[in-house]
């Protein structure tokens, strides 16, 4: 072997496409947005984008290590459906003897998580100790959790107590100093997320398995406990996300969180992170999903294009942003 | 569109009721019923309606049995078909279609090789299939919805509208308004699709907030849509907006006209209580010389606070 | 007579760096033109030149005197010029017959023609003396079964030309003798062979003609008769390398680093006992097949086994990797490329997995892993065109040398090193046989499994040979032979095929 065969790799942190594409994308459309409707750039505006993204958006960070450790997981949007119907029940159940307040709340809080932590082990237990398909297991819970909501609702839709919706719903729609909880829980998992893949160990073994679990194996990395872990921190931020989600409309139903599982893939791949596993950045993520946000605000705040054309447009976009991010490779 | 994830579940329930019972007496006889799935609240509603009516009318008419199939998809709802007619010899088959198009041949067939037919709420893309349709009235839904609109907004008015699922459905309703509101000086500024669904109109409502300055009253369509309307209202503050008008009949919103809610006047039926008519009016067919075949239609009617108690289900899911 | 391919002033460039520069080569038929030079040399290069993988940047490559540009590999391939890749280029799940008609199977009408794919394969084989089945999945069969399907891959295209890249690199000796009976036999049939090697014995034995390249130069061209092997290794690497094992210097210590009994591996090995004393460089030899790596992935937790395992007197139980590097005992894999290193990450990325817990407090440190990164690179010499290079691109001596920084990092008191210079150039491999005696030296216990029999009598204090799965015996000092290993590798008195 020579060193000058093979594909000539970028250098290190210079300024290219692979990098710059996802933000040139947001700019394009941020510049878009702003020239079709003077609204968009309104701080009311800016805040709904981002609270509407923030669901997706924690959910899509936690995605961004399990498809980086080289796995998959389609059941996140049903996860959403079942934890959020779960919490509802129980806040419910709990009313008559709890009565409506905080305390309240933390239960219901305490339920996604656990709910999420329980539901991401099971995954990751199929997964990594009985070895099936990351693909084959989370389609498979995927229709389990959809259809245990279902269930749950009767078919209909689980509706929280009027009472306890006065009280919870400042968590999506109040904050602090202006910036509404769902923005700042969102960029908290964010930041540290990032932190986490970039510089913890726990990254760093995340991208090492899912660039060749063999050399981590054979590097004392334990693969399995990287791959279950990743698993089990989606499962909790699928927990956090619900716990934004819930106080919103207060209800969750079959319907509930649909395609969602598509939609966080799909900002992790916009972002950058490889679908074959073995890097992954967060921050392109978080790009990511606000991408896709925007794409959809931006059809809403205009006239003029069909809206059944809306997923044609978003389609379209999405191949265009993974595109720009090809196009180093083509030039070497 | 909501490609749902339902299939789990209710395939394994729509299997197991197929497979059971298979060694029935010989006069018994079997009504198929093949709706769509729970995908959302109204759906949901029908479905919590027809299983309700078969567990009554299995009581009333011992001699009949019934099986229940729920679809997420139409090449599904055609398989439950085929199976019902395969495995249960189906003497009636009571049918929803999901879309017209593609159920129209398969039910076709059933009815040809005589099976009694009954088909609900979206009618076959051919006439004359079915030996009794029993109808929602969609352009009459909009209708309605558009009449209410006008006596509500006597000067004229802004506003905007949320439309469903891009169906044939969501077609006739937009057009039943149109028409009703036509000339009345009501002008529609801005129209997306809400897919009937709390989500996305939430989201579709937050936006047409920020676009439009002033709104006067929103036509959600739908009930589903109104929730979600009227939490981005509440968070937005606004106060231009003097109502929205849902539709459907839930009992939650049905409960707020009830009460005097300022910002839900009204509503306006589209009961999802259909299926349980037509499961009824087979049953009949097939067990007295009653005549049933014909066309059966549910006119959508207002409801305002002074007849709300009427349409209130309590144990209804919707 | 005309050449069958020639290559005339031929330069090739990538981006600003030349790797070749003015090559003239020739190959005759029915003779066997053997290349070779150090890693990075351009012998790569060059022989992507020759079957149509690279286009030269000037120079004429000729085909039977007529002067030629290949479209692509393709296009050589149908002029008969065929290129068999070191890394073999076989589909795993495919079968033997299926991957020989790869890309032109036989059709009839819009069918595929299996019976007349299969009757050819065979013939094909058979011509090979190879006696695998067309059937066969790939993926079950060996190593040099591997590579006779390549060979008959490109006799089905009627290959005129052969250039073979490394093609003893993964094979036993045994099994390179039956490859090198086959060229014998392409040569008889007209062929024109070209191959490289780091082997300078097998680049004597059956090469006619020999180009030495240094630097993306012809250094040296002639008849093979005309170079004796040290002549060969000095040409290519431009100094004198007559001592490639170092001398033996350093005490064994007194004390027992490692002791193992029974050691059991399910389908590997079979009661497995030996022990290994401080400062003791230990080599494993055996035929491939035999258990050697398998034992030691065993030993280490990789795979699961039994016995009674005891590091420096002490019972120990190693159920995993990282227990072994806890209780100081590492394995070098023999696999740099799929089990050894991220192809696609950094040197740093690559040299702190094993040891991250180190460089790892809340975070990891980066500078403190950059500091390790240099002081690894100056330590073990490891040649890169930039610190930030992915590892997938440095020459295959300076992963292999990488790899070991990447082991020592975790300052194992007994390291595994299975096949240390497994494709490396003779210059890069007397550096790592000079690492090797330093760890020693400096108290380290070594264990050395290598298919190259001079490279384990070279290093090793005492050697242990494996069959099927069992110590077959145990050889030291002046019994350190060729001979002696060979014949317990093959089990003693076993003449049915053994000839040689």
């Amino acid at each position: 072997m020579t060193a000058t065969t093979g594909t000539t790799r970028r250098p290190r942190p210079g300024i290219d496409l692979h990098v710059l594409g996802p933000i040139l994308a947001l700019l394009v459309l941020v510049i878009v947005g702003a020239s079709l409707n003077s609204n968009f750039l309104s701080a009311a505006n800016i805040t709904n984008v981002l609270s509407r993204s923030a669901f997706i958006g924690i959910i899509a960070v936690g995605m961004t290590f399990v498809i980086t450790s080289g796995g998959l997981d389609l059941s996140v949007g049903s996860m959403a459906a079942f934890i959020a119907g779960l919490m509802i029940l129980v806040m419910n159940g709990l009313l008559p003897t709890m009565g409506p307040g905080w305390p309240l709340v933390f239960v219901g809080m305490l339920t996604a998580i656990v709910a999420g932590t329980a539901a991401g082990f099971v995954n990751g237990f199929l997964i990594t100790s009985m070895r099936i398909e990351a693909f084959i297991v989370t389609l498979g819970t995927m229709g389990i959790y959809r259809s245990l909501v279902t269930w749950l609702a009767d078919g209909g839709t689980l509706s929280l107590d009027f009472g306890m919706r006065a009280v919870i719903r400042p968590i999506y729609f109040e904050g602090l100093l202006g910036i509404s909880w769902p923005i700042l829980v969102f960029a908290l998992v964010a930041i540290v997320g990032e932190i986490v893949m970039r510089r913890a160990a726990f990254g760093r073994h995340a991208a090492a398995v899912g660039s060749n679990d063999q050399v981590a194996r054979y590097s004392s990395v334990n693969v399995n406990r990287v791959r279950m872990l990743t698993y089990v921190f989606l499962g909790i931020l699928v927990g956090v996300a619900t716990i934004m989600y819930v106080p919103r409309l207060g209800s969750a139903s079959s319907s509930t969180g649909v395609l969602w599982e598509l939609e966080a893939i799909a900002a992790v791949i916009i972002g950058g992170t490889m679908l074959k596993g073995g890097f992954g950045r967060v921050w392109g993520t978080v790009i990511g999903v606000l991408i896709l946000s925007l794409i959809d605000n931006i059809l809403n705040l205009t006239d003029g294009v069909s809206p059944y054309l809306n997923g044609a447009i978003q389609g379209v976009i999405i191949v265009l942003a993974v595109i720009l991010q090809r196009e180093r490779k083509a030039e070497g | 569109m909501t490609f749902d994830k339902i299939t789990g579940a209710t395939g394994a329930f729509a299997l197991t009721a197929l497979l059971a019972a298979p060694a029935l007496a010989q006069d018994t006889r079997v009504i198929g019923v093949s709706i769509p799935a729970a995908t959302h609240g109204w759906a949901g509603g029908m479905n919590f309606h027809a299983q309700e009516a078969i567990d009554r009318l299995e009581e009333v008419y011992p001699e009949l049995d019934f099986v229940l199939a729920t679809a997420s998809d139409p090449g599904k709802q055609v398989n439950d078909i085929e199976d019902m007619v395969a495995t249960r010899d189906i003497a009636a088959l009571v049918v929803l279609p999901f879309e017209s198009e593609p159920l129209t041949g398969p039910v076709k067939a059933v009815a040809d090789s005589g099976t009694w037919v009954t088909v609900v709420d979206r009618g076959l893309a051919q006439e004359g299939i079915e030996d009794l349709y029993v109808a929602g009235d969609n352009t009459g839904f909009g209708r309605v919805s558009g009449e209410y609109m006008v006596s509500a907004l006597p000067e004229g008015g802004k506003i905007v509208a949320l439309r469903g699922i891009p169906t044939t459905i969501d077609n006739e309703r937009v057009a039943g308004f149109e028409a009703a509101i036509e000339g009345s000086g009501i002008e529609i500024i801005d129209m997306e699709h809400g897919n009937w669904n709390r989500d996305d109109s939430f989201t579709v409502m937050q936006d047409f907030l920020s676009k439009h300055g002033e709104i006067d009253a929103v036509w959600a369509s739908d009930d589903d849509m109104a929730i979600g309307v009227l939490a981005a209202l509440e968070q937005s503050g606004r106060d231009d907006v003097q109502f929205v008008l849902g539709g459907a009949g839930m009992k939650e919103m049905i409960g707020r006209v009830r009460d005097g809610d300022t910002m839900i006047p009204a509503d306006v039926t589209y009961p999802p209580a259909m299926i349980a008519t037509a499961i009824e009016l087979t049953a009949i067919g097939l067990t007295s010389t009653a005549p049933v075949s014909g066309t059966f239609t549910i006119g959508s009617v207002l409801i305002t606070q002074e007849n709300a108690e009427e349409y209130y289900y309590p144990d209804s899911p919707f | 007579m005309t050449a069958a391919l020639s290559l005339a002033g031929i330069c090739r460039s990538f981006g600003p760096v030349q790797v070749l520069g003015d090559v003239d080569i020739a190959l005759a038929p029915g003779r066997v033109h053997a290349l070779i030079g150090e890693n990075g040399a351009g012998k790569s290069t060059t022989m992507k030149i020759m079957s149509g993988y690279l286009a030269p940047t000037r120079g004429t490559v000729s085909l039977n005197g007529e002067p030629v540009i290949f479209a692509g590999s393709q296009d050589a391939e149908g002029r008969g010029v065929v290129l068999i890749h070191q890394e073999f280029n076989l589909a795993d799940q495919l079968t033997v017959e299926q991957n020989i008609f790869l890309g032109h199977e036989k059709r009839r009408g819009p069918f595929l023609d299996k019976a007349a794919m299969q009757a050819e394969s065979r013939a094909l084989l058979e011509r090979l003396n190879c006696r695998v089945s067309p059937r066969a999945t790939v993926r079950d069969i060996s190593n040099a079964d591997k590579q006779m399907v390549e060979i008959a891959k490109a006799l089905s295209r009627e290959a005129r030309v052969l250039i073979m890249d490394e093609p003893t690199a993964v094979l036993t000796e045994r099994e390179a003798e039956v490859l090198f009976e086959q060229v014998e036999r392409l040569k008889a049939e007209g062929v024109a062979v070209l191959f490289t090697s780091h082997k300078l014995d097998e680049v004597a034995r059956i090469s006619d003609d020999l180009t030495i390249l240094r630097d993306g130069r012809v250094v040296s061209q002639g008849l093979t008769a005309g170079f004796d092997q040290d002549g060969m290794a000095e040409a290519m690497v431009g100094r004198d390398v007559s001592s490639l094992y170092p001398e033996r210097r350093g005490a064994i210590g007194p004390g027992t680093a490692l002791e193992v009994r029974g050691l059991t591996v399910p389908g590997h090995a079979t009661d497995v006992s030996f022990s290994l004393r401080k400062g003791e460089i230990l080599g494993l030899s055996g035929l491939i097949g035999s258990g050697r790596t398998e034992t030691m992935e065993g030993l280490v937790g990789l795979r699961s086994a039994t016995g009674e395992v005891r590091i420096g007197g002490k019972p120990v139980s190693l159920k995993s990797p990282k227990q072994a590097q806890a209780a100081g005992l590492c394995y070098l894999t023999e696999d740099r490329k799929s089990r050894g290193l991220l192809l696609d990450k950094g040197m740093r990325e690559n040299l702190t997995l094993q040891c991250l817990p180190q460089f790892t407090d809340w975070l990891i440190d980066t500078a403190a892993e950059e500091a390790a990164l240099t002081k690894a690179i100056a330590e073990f010499d490891i040649r890169a065109p930039s610190r930030g290079v992915a590892v997938g691109n440095l020459s295959g001596g300076n992963q292999q040398k990488l790899l070991i920084a990447k082991v020592m990092l975790a300052d194992p008191d007994t390291v595994i090193i299975d096949e240390p210079t497994r494709g490396i150039d003779i210059g890069t491999k007397q550096q790592i046989y000079e690492f090797i005696h330093a760890l020693a030296r400096a108290g380290k216990s070594i264990i050395v499994i290598s298919s190259e029999m001079q490279e384990v009598i070279g290093l090793a204090d005492r050697i242990l040979v494996m069959r099927t799965g069992r110590i077959a015996g145990e050889v030291s000092g002046v019994e350190m032979t060729e001979d002696r290993i060979v014949r317990l590798a093959m089990g003693l008195g076993a003449r049915r095929e053994e000839a040689a």
